[in-house]
């Protein structure tokens, strides 16, 4: 009998091993293509959670398959449509509040699957798309009109509502939204 | 309308796809450097723009031949699509750099296109013009001759009746087939600049090639500003009822110019 015992725990402990060496198998396969050391994100334009800037009670819905915008629609969906966006920002920027400097500005965000947005990034150029950082007095308005947009249509790949990727860029001349895109 | 954009996108994509991997060109041409580093950027086929894998294959393909101007410019593409203007331009400048010919007319459309920078779009194309004998193509999806995007820059940076001109010679070169936006283009040209009756004969050619909501809307303001009311209103309605629809103007990652919205329409309904 107490033979037996030891055969039995034996093989519970054999088969514990091979199931340790798949899950390390498994581990290895995923990270193949995944260099240590690598210059890029998973996917390029990636914004990964920071505490020091992000609101954590903006949830993603499912952190690593986040969408382009395109990748759900033709074009970006605004509730109200463009017009509706040009709008907000015609009534609640103030120009005059800002210094006059000219050139490009993108806000990239989420959009998570309930239709919210966050995780906002900042990037802006010249008009020789050369890297530039505006002053406070445009970059600060921009921002927090566009957090406060609350005209994202939730998008679903086939059956489920995603998560995505938004931009917006702001054309700026002289302190004033020439254009909006895309 | 919508489909048969999809459609032109697809083709434009897919030939520019399999145009590009010819790999044996560069061995006909002797260039076995850029055949090499072709052959490592197959590896990327089938892979997403924007995944790191796609980005270090043509990094490879790079480290083998600096000069190979293809990976450059597929590497630009999910920077432009993601609004990082500045890492595009870096790229696709080095596409240019190295291949001139094959790449300056696609960065002057994306710069139309993603940027909406005209001048240098402008620039971009009238270079291309000088560099090629015939016919300069289409823009990556497909919907726009490369100097109907030049004439609808001139129209943004204020030059009307220089678009007017370009696109005139453009549609009756025998040699040129019409494109999907171009009479509702030209035909909003003439309506802004006062020439209401050969604005309305030319949106009538564009319900020929391609129904949509805004040729609609600007047949009506045609009707409106010659005092026929009646058309003005049978025409906002079929704009209104073919917006609902889904039939407008599309283009792939951004909005087309002479796009209509629900609120123009409405806004011109209320004041029948």
């Amino acid at each position: 009998m107490g033979g037996e015992i030891q055969i039995f725990v034996a093989m519970i402990i054999k088969y514990m091993g091979y199931f340790f060496i798949l899950i390390l198998l498994a581990q290895s396969c995923q990270n193949r293509y995944l260099p240590s050391k690598s210059l890029y994100p998973a996917m390029v334009g990636d914004i990964s959670f920071d505490p020091m800037i992000d609101d954590s009670l903006f949830i993603v819905c499912d952190e690593d398959r986040v969408k382009q915008y395109h990748n759900l629609n033709e074009e970006p969906q605004f509730i109200g449509e463009k017009y509706n966006l040009i709008n907000i920002f015609k009534q609640m920027y103030d120009p005059g509040k800002s210094l006059k400097e000219s050139g490009m500005i993108r806000i990239r965000f989420i959009v998570n699957c309930k239709g919210q947005s966050g995780r906002f990034r900042i990037l802006g150029s010249d008009y020789n798309y050369k890297e530039k950082v505006f002053d406070a007095s445009i970059t600060h308005q921009l921002l927090s009109i566009t957090k406060q947009l609350k005209i994202w249509k939730v998008q679903a790949d086939k059956d489920d509502p995603k998560d995505y990727y938004q931009y917006l860029i702001f054309k700026m001349d002289e302190g004033k939204i020439i254009e909006i895109l895309p | 309308m919508k489909d048969l954009s999809t459609l032109l996108f697809f083709l434009f994509t897919a030939a520019n796809n399999l145009c590009a991997q010819n790999c044996h060109a560069f061995l006909y041409q002797k260039d076995t450097l850029q055949y090499e580093a072709c052959r490592i950027a197959e590896d990327a086929n089938g892979l997403y723009q924007y995944s790191r894998e796609y980005q270090e294959i043509l990094d490879k393909a790079l480290t083998k031949c600096p000069y190979f101007s293809y990976a450059y410019r597929n590497k630009s593409v999910a920077y432009l699509k993601s609004g990082d203007f500045i890492t595009w331009k870096y790229l696709i400048d080095k596409a240019v750099e190295y291949n001139k010919k094959e790449n300056i007319g696609y960065r002057g459309w994306c710069r139309f296109q993603f940027f909406n920078d005209y001048k240098g779009a402008i620039a971009d194309i009238e270079e291309l013009e000088t560099l090629t004998k015939g016919n300069i193509g289409y823009s990556a999806g497909g919907q726009y001759h490369l100097r109907m995007a030049k004439a609808l820059c001139y129209k943004k940076i204020d030059q009307k009746p220089k678009a007017i001109s370009i696109i005139e010679e453009l549609i009756t070169d025998s040699t040129y087939s019409v494109s999907v936006f171009d009479y509702l283009h030209l035909g909003v040209l003439y309506l802004e600049g006062g020439r209401t009756e050969e604005a309305l004969q030319t949106l009538l050619l564009q319900e020929k090639e391609n129904d949509i909501s805004e040729l609609h809307y600007y047949i009506a303001l045609c009707y409106k500003k010659i005092g026929n009311l009646k058309g003005f209103n049978e025409q906002m309605i079929i704009a209104k009822k073919m917006h609902d629809a889904g039939k407008k103007m599309t283009l792939h990652y951004t909005e087309p110019l002479d796009r209509v919205y629900l609120t123009q329409i409405e806004e011109e309904l209320k004041q029948r």
